[in-house]
């Protein structure tokens, strides 16, 4: 079941076609029942997919480590993620590996491993340059991932948010960005809004919630996302993009899901300090919300981090969401 | 007792010495005052006096004028812990390690942004004109001790002088009487009082990264360095100053008198003889163990215990204190170098703070540079040492007998 990423890199498009109504009300308290909704979606979905593992069959996963000893883990097939192969070598390696690279792929650490390999298990300080990048981007793609998920709970019930995509990761750029629609005309937030949201990020990574991702069938994603009409209308693109041309991927975090192709690090423990930069307004009530964060095990001073912060107050020059109203 | 929080700066004279009388005819006029200058009257003086009669052991040792004055009941005298008040200064976390190239662009950074980019002269600065009186009080200045040098006067005498540098002062802020008095310590200060303003001067610009994001914050109003040295003068209105309005050697005058307010020496843990400038014991003579200790603590009748405030070993120093009156001798506007005559407290390469003094027979007659000292607009500078018109210029041909 492994889809491979080389596949989304050479032919990954996001075209957003347009969509009838601009104008989706979306009010908090259906925020909850429509997340509790794709909860229960995606529980069933797990279970299913765990019980067609008919039997528990065993794998060979040799272990490449510091200095390159290799050790070799003998590991449930299609169960075992690579986070319990660090279970069993020492708590250092569980609390700070980000990202596995199993036989040279990136994968995420809670994922299950398919067959025999070769496991890397990268930390936010890896030891080559080619690593480091993978690592990077990883964060930044899962600072998009959680910024969705907190801005999405983070405004009063009346007003309606519904969370469009996310770009992919560029760290030149300087800022992790979700583009978001909400039902507001000109909204100029205000320093303390800024700060608001900043806490209520910082809370929820806190609460050391674990990336779990999902393949499921694009029917399922589409029964998952009704509610929201972007999502619903990117699905079948994305899906068609995979290696079975109809698998879509979905990460859980929490309360939260959503859609997206890459790795994401292991927990949000990772995150350390984090700073909502922007927010523009792009046409038509999308508004792109801009951040800029730095992982818990590296810490910067103040005025360097303040450096970074102006730095992701730019609009962000990546792709902006099209939407053409009939 | 007339105050017993403050610390009483002038001992009285011992009671039961009739040799110097009861008490002379010059501590009855004059005014008693202790550190925070709260004036005594004469009468309260008397009181003292009788009551402490009372309590005196030392009523028969009439000839004795080594009477420990016993006041000191548990009072503070220095802490080292920061206000409550106050926040942060240092960080206290260690960056990891950033890269060569990061760290030359953060210096870009910093020296772009701290980077005087007005290109206003600072007399362009909205200074208010206004007129110097007797009873102006000035800002002060922020300087460090640099150590000791002599002068000589034109009659060969010697001049043992303390330099002190000129920091680079900027104002940070102007607090106006109103709002000042409002402050736990503007209400402390001018209790009885009519207020005064009070203005904030910061002297040594530092690196922003050695700071906390909340130090670096009090300066971030006015876009200066963060500096390392924050001190508050107390000032009447008509001598305040806008914020970044740099104050330099020239606030002062050769010839004036200047208090200088520092830390003193700190000498650790010392001895009674040290600390107390007690006798001690004989060198020799079969004295046993018995060289520099204190002796007797106190009597087995009166009160039968060891009183409060008894002189005993402890730590000495690392306290503040005004050395006041002191006249500066020469100024040297180039380098911001202060020499003051005498000696100032604390240890060389410490902080101090100089103002003008509060003596009132050394106090200026007439007016200094008013709220402060800028360079003239023409070009034509003050000269760069001034010396008083008593001092022997070195360089200049020597004194002929």
């Amino acid at each position: 079941m492994a889809v491979t990423r080389f596949q989304f890199l050479s032919t990954f498009s996001r075209q957003f076609s347009s969509i009838s109504n601009a104008h989706i009300v979306q009010p908090k308290l259906r925020i909850e029942e429509i997340r509790g909704k794709r909860i229960s979606i995606f529980d069933k979905e797990y279970k299913r997919q765990q019980s067609l593992i008919p039997r528990l069959e065993k794998i060979e996963v040799a272990y490449e480590g510091f200095d390159n000893e290799t050790t070799t883990l003998v590991m449930n097939k299609g169960v075992s993620t690579p986070y319990n192969c660090a279970q069993h070598i020492s708590e250092h390696l569980m609390k700070n590996s980000v990202v596995a690279e199993v036989n040279g792929e990136i994968w995420d650490l809670h994922r299950p491993i398919p067959s025999d390999c070769t496991l890397k298990l990268l930390s936010m300080k890896p030891e080559n340059q080619h690593q480091a990048s993978l690592v990077n981007k990883t964060f930044w793609r899962s600072c998009s991932y959680l910024l969705g998920a907190v801005v999405e709970g983070s405004f009063q019930d009346d007003i309606s948010v519904t969370l469009h995509s996310f770009p992919p990761a560029n760290v030149r750029s300087g800022s992790f960005v979700y583009d978001v629609q909400l039902s507001l005309d000109d909204w100029v937030p205000s320093l303390n809004d800024f700060r608001q949201i900043a806490a209520t990020f910082q809370k929820f990574v806190r609460q050391n919630h674990t990336f779990q991702r999902l393949d499921i069938d694009s029917s399922v994603a589409l029964k998952m996302f009704e509610d929201n009409a972007f999502k619903a209308d990117q699905i079948p693109h994305i899906a068609t993009k995979s290696s079975s041309g109809n698998t879509v991927t979905v990460y859980r975090c929490g309360d939260h899901i959503d859609i997206s192709r890459g790795p994401m690090i292991a927990s949000t423990s990772l995150v350390g300090r984090c700073s909502i930069a922007a927010v523009h307004r792009l046409d038509s009530r999308i508004y792109r919300f801009q951040g800029v964060a730095l992982p818990s095990e590296i810490y910067i001073n103040h005025f360097a981090f303040g450096i970074l912060e102006t730095r992701a107050r730019k609009l962000n020059p990546a792709r902006t969401p099209e939407l053409k109203s009939n | 007792m007339p105050n017993s929080a403050g610390h009483v700066k002038f001992v009285m004279p011992p009671i039961g010495s009739i040799g110097s009388g009861l008490a002379s005819y010059r501590d009855l006029t004059r005014t008693l005052t202790d550190e925070k200058s709260t004036l005594y009257s004469a009468l309260s003086a008397i009181v003292y006096m009788l009551q402490s009669l009372n309590r005196s052991p030392f009523l028969l040792g009439f000839l004795s004028n080594h009477e420990q004055v016993r006041n000191m009941s548990r009072v503070k005298r220095r802490n080292t812990h920061p206000g409550y008040w106050l926040s942060l200064k240092n960080v206290q976390k260690k960056d990891d390690k950033i890269s060569a190239d990061n760290l030359r662009f953060m210096r870009e950074v910093i020296q772009d942004k701290y980077k005087n980019k007005s290109p206003l002269k600072v007399s362009e600065l909205q200074i208010e004109k206004t007129e110097w009186d007797p009873k102006t009080k000035r800002s002060g200045v922020i300087a460090r001790n640099i150590g000791r040098q002599q002068m000589w006067d034109k009659d060969g005498n010697k001049i043992v002088c303390t330099v002190l540098h000129v920091l680079d002062n900027h104002v940070i802020r102007y607090i106006p009487p109103e709002e000042y008095v409002k402050t736990s310590r503007g209400a402390i200060h001018f209790k009885n009082k009519t207020p005064l303003g009070c203005l904030v001067v910061g002297a040594e610009a530092t690196n922003p990264e050695k700071f906390t994001r909340q130090y670096c914050n009090l300066f971030a109003e006015v876009g200066l360095m963060p500096k390392k040295t924050l001190s508050r003068f107390i000032i009447t209105p008509n001598a305040a100053l806008p914020p970044c309005t740099p104050i330099t050697a020239g606030h002062f005058l050769v010839g004036q008198a200047v208090d200088v307010y520092g830390k003193t020496v700190d000498h650790g843990f010392q001895g009674v003889v040290k600390r107390w400038g007690f006798k001690g014991g004989p060198a020799s003579h079969g004295a046993t163990k018995f060289h520099r200790r204190g002796g007797t603590i106190g009597t087995g009748r009166d009160k039968a215990r060891v009183w409060p405030g008894t002189k005993m070993p402890g730590h000495m120093g690392s306290e503040r204190r005004y050395n006041r009156g002191l006249m500066i001798m020469r100024i040297n506007m180039k380098y911001n170098v202060i020499y003051v005559k005498g000696t100032v407290p604390g240890a060389t390469n410490s902080i101090v703070r100089i103002f003008d003094t509060l003596l009132p027979l050394r106090k200026f007659k007439e007016a200094p540079p008013h709220p402060t000292y800028f360079p003239p607009e023409d070009g034509t500078q003050k000269e760069e040492d001034i010396w008083d018109s008593r001092l022997h210029v070195f360089g200049s041909p020597s004194i002929s007998v």
